[in-house]
């Protein structure tokens, strides 16, 4: 059943269009993400959830009851940000239970609320602290823990990672999805890191230019990117422009380079002009195992990045990035060698404009 | 390191220009609280007793220090949700407002306590009536006491305006009113809770600026025939040689005590405890 529901959400700022025609449906649990490049509208769409902003158009639900036009304050939706907005001459205690105490709650339950979500975010010991006394990371999590104590039917999250160190952020951004597991609570996050938005999503929202580009999982969202921007966004890729041979069979031509892909075609036929894409870690040498699609290449050069290698061929006249692991027993040809590249029929994409 | 190489590392022009500094700043001091003390070699305090034992110094410092709390009460009241309100909502109205809390720099005192009388020492009608609301402001005390208060608004405006303003610009208001906002507060709640406790030292500033104006004003407070200790100064030093001075010190001590205070109450951090 749908927890949040955003119809036809339009926001214009005189003649800019932050946001345009945005729909989207969570359910109750549910881990979405919005993610895109800077001024995309994601914060835009997460501050007229929060009610920092009101739509130009359209409506906003929650269990079915409209907020559109409600107040911040009104709207029981805890939200994070990116700065903390811990309140500086507060403790942390006093942080946590600030919302409780807005609200009127006893001061028992108050005083068992911020102790409840101390534990939560393991800081018992930082209680009687001031944000000033905290790192950065552990700033974080009281606000995540200020954000949860009051309950919120939605948790909003505006890129809480990112003034964090990269060790930080992923710890922290586990302990985020494994919170938000437990206390099964609504999340929406905005990000504009792909990484965080794959590996902390039930659902990801990639935006591009005020409009959505494709909602889905993870899984789908980089493995099936349906336009060109999400699977630029998501990931490296290497594209190039091809022409359809056979829409039955699935046969492409890449500069005399015959190409096959298990794509959808429909709307397609020969002789149409299209982008393919290929992920990089879906290319390989001939030698680990012949694929439906087989290339002649040459060796351009090689890149060692820890756990991957990434070597580039000339496939045609086409530079093409390939990804493999990288492991003691990987034996790799030289620079400027000649080998042979192969890809499933599946790893090709067809992508939209 | 030998005696010469340490002397080339003595950072002698910036002592040299600080010392020249503070004996610009204490030279005039001393030279007041040495005259307070020469009147009668055999009681160096004489100055000070006569002062202190005067019932109109007493009535009139009393006086100016109420005015001077009342002021800064209601400055901060209307100064304060101002700021805040142009910083949150309104920022292009800000170079307005900057201008207009800096017109008692270019009107002088003399002019706004003018209009004031001019104003406010007629009844106050309905209009196109002979229906008296209010008697004239300056007919009763209460009423002149309300009028110089707003006066000392008016003129300690620059200073606790930017002092506020100043304030609201070292935190980062509008995330803070947004997190607050979304825990449900309301505007109440966020201006008293979350807005003036981090702009305390800021407000302090300012009350301190307002306090040491209203104490030694003298215009308004002459011509409104308000008995405050501007006035009591003024014509003590008309009539008088070492009281005058003896008074001068005591005020420069009462400014330092405040500027102590705010140092104890920031915490020496120039910002509320706490905030960074």
């Amino acid at each position: 059943m749908t927890h949040l529901a955003l119809r036809n959400i339009s926001k214009n700022f005189g003649d800019f269009v932050a946001v345009r025609d945005f729909n989207l449906d969570v359910k109750k649990g549910e881990f979405v993400s919005f993610l895109g490049p800077s001024g995309c509208g994601k914060t835009t769409t997460l501050r007229m959830i929060a009610g920092f902003e009101i739509p130009s158009a359209g409506t906003i639900s929650l269990e079915s009851l409209d907020i559109t036009e409600k107040a911040p304050n009104q709207r029981n939706v805890g939200m994070v940000f990116q700065s903390y907005a811990l309140f500086p001459n507060m403790t942390v205690a006093q942080n946590i239970g600030f919302g409780l105490q807005v609200r009127k709650e006893k001061e028992s339950d108050i005083k068992d609320r911020v102790n409840e979500m101390l534990s939560i975010i393991h800081m018992e010991e930082k209680a009687n602290s001031y944000p000033y006394q905290l790192s950065g990371g552990q700033m974080q999590r009281v606000a995540l823990a200020r954000a949860l104590a009051i309950r919120p039917e939605v948790l909003l999250l505006d890129e809480p990672l990112s003034a964090l160190d990269a060790k930080i952020r992923i710890s922290l951004r586990a302990e985020i999805r494994s919170i938000q597991q437990r206390l099964g609570i609504t999340a929406i996050y905005v990000t504009h890191d792909q990484e965080e938005a794959l590996s902390l999503s039930d659902r990801i929202v990639v935006m591009n230019a005020g409009e959505m580009e494709q909602v889905g999982t993870p899984f789908e969202i980089y493995n099936f990117p349906t336009t060109r921007f999400v699977a630029n966004f998501v990931g490296s890729l290497n594209t190039a422009e091809a022409e359809i041979v056979d829409p039955s069979k699935g046969a492409l031509d890449m500069d005399g380079i015959r190409l096959e892909s298990t794509n959808d075609f429909k709307g397609m036929s020969k002789g149409d002009k299209v982008t393919v894409a290929i992920r990089p870690e879906r290319l390989s040498f001939l030698s680990e195992g012949k694929k439906e699609n087989v290339f002649d290449a040459k060796v351009e050069n090689i890149t060692f990045l820890g756990s991957v290698v990434r070597v580039e061929v000339m496939i045609g006249k086409r530079k093409f990035s390939m990804d493999t692991f990288n492991r003691p027993s990987l034996s790799l040809p030289s620079i400027g060698d000649a080998c042979k590249v192969t890809c499933s029929d599946k790893a090709v994409l067809i992508l939209k404009a | 390191m030998s005696f010469l190489a340490r002397l080339r590392k003595f950072p002698f022009w910036a002592w040299f220009w600080f010392l020249l500094g503070a004996l610009y700043f204490i030279l005039p001091l001393y030279a007041t609280v040495a005259f307070s003390l020469s009147w009668d070699p055999a009681d160096p305090f004489k100055a000070y007793e006569r002062s202190f034992g005067d019932s109109r110094f007493w009535r009139s410092f009393l006086l100016s220090n109420g005015l001077a709390l009342a002021t800064i009460f209601a400055s901060i009241i209307l100064v304060v949700p101002t700021a805040y309100w142009i910083r949150l909502k309104l920022p292009q109205a800000r170079r307005i407002v900057e201008f207009l809390t800096l017109m008692p720099f270019v009107v002088p005192a003399i002019i706004l306590v003018f209009g004031m009388i001019r104003i406010y020492s007629t009844p106050f009608t309905i209009p196109f009536t002979d229906i008296v609301l209010m008697r004239p402001l300056t007919n009763f005390s209460l009423g002149t006491n309300i009028l110089i208060v707003a006066g000392y608004m008016v003129l300690s405006m620059p200073y606790m305006y930017r002092s506020v303003d100043t304030g609201l610009r070292t935190v980062d208001i509008r995330t803070l009113t947004e997190a607050a906002q979304s825990l449900g507060a309301s505007w109440f709640t966020i201006v008293t809770r979350i807005i003036l406790p981090n702009i305390r030292t800021a407000m302090l500033s300012g009350a301190l600026l307002t306090f040491a104006i209203v104490v030694g004003e003298v215009v308004l407070a002459s011509f409104l025939g308000v008995p405050a200790f501007g006035p009591y100064l003024f014509l003590l030093g008309q009539h008088r040689a070492y009281e005058p001075a003896a008074l001068s010190f005591v005020s420069f001590l009462l400014t330092w005590v405040a500027m102590g205070l705010i140092q104890l109450v920031s915490g020496g951090q120039g910002q509320v405890a706490g905030s960074h």
